[in-house]
């Protein structure tokens, strides 16, 4: 049996850089669909992706829909994990996020990425 | 006789012509579930990238990539469930 593998991907550009913001959601769907276990980890600007309606309005050019990817991801199993401080700095809760996301602290991301196969920051 | 694969009967075909990268991967990942262990999934893209990121998501996941067929501005890619 293959050893179980976890992929860690941190995004850290929002809406700003669609081209940024879309790869690390490219490589998480790539990997969902290679039956890794994929966490992708949300800081900085990267939590605006995760606000609703967000996602749907990115899509760089040469890439699939970052929508798209988003559902995709977590149809397939993916985490989304939000940066708590990075939250409360941009006046957010848990229900402004898109539904599924888990809001939490650096301890908790660490041990995602401590735990992982590979990690990926972006 | 050895088997070619315009002999290649697919139990299922999925069209991800005008899909971006990685669509046309998540759409085969997708399809796989619903195609048999044995049988073929066949997968129409127009980006050129998928013949080579199918042939190595098969050697990963355990499925068996048969070829690729050139069509008219579009490559049909043959893959055999593994499991």
């Amino acid at each position: 049996m293959a050893e179980h593998e976890k992929l860690v991907v941190m995004v850290t550009h929002g809406p700003e850089d669609p081209e940024l913001a879309t790869i690390p959601f490219a490589m998480a769907g790539a990997a969902v669909a290679s039956d890794v276990e994929v966490v992708m980890g949300f800081q900085g600007e990267g939590c605006e992706l995760v606000k609703k309606g967000v996602a749907e309005q990115i899509h760089a050019d040469e890439f699939a829909p970052l929508g798209e990817l988003l559902e995709t991801i977590q149809e397939l199993g993916g985490q989304l994990l939000v940066c708590s401080p990075c939250i409360k700095k941009r006046h957010l809760s848990e229900d402004d996020l898109v539904d599924g996301a888990e809001i939490v602290a650096a301890g908790r991301f660490v041990a995602e990425v401590t735990s992982a196969t590979s990690s990926l920051v972006y | 006789m050895t088997e070619t694969l315009t002999d290649v009967a697919a139990a299922k075909v999925v069209d991800a012509r005008g899909v971006a990268c990685p669509g046309p991967l998540l759409e085969a990942k997708k399809a796989m579930a619903g195609v048999a262990v044995g049988e073929v999934l066949e997968l129409w893209s127009s980006d050129s990238q998928t013949k080579n990121d199918v042939q190595a998501w098969s050697g990963k996941v355990g499925h068996e990539f048969l070829g690729v067929e050139v069509a008219d501005g579009y490559d049909r890619v043959f893959v055999r469930r593994g499991k």
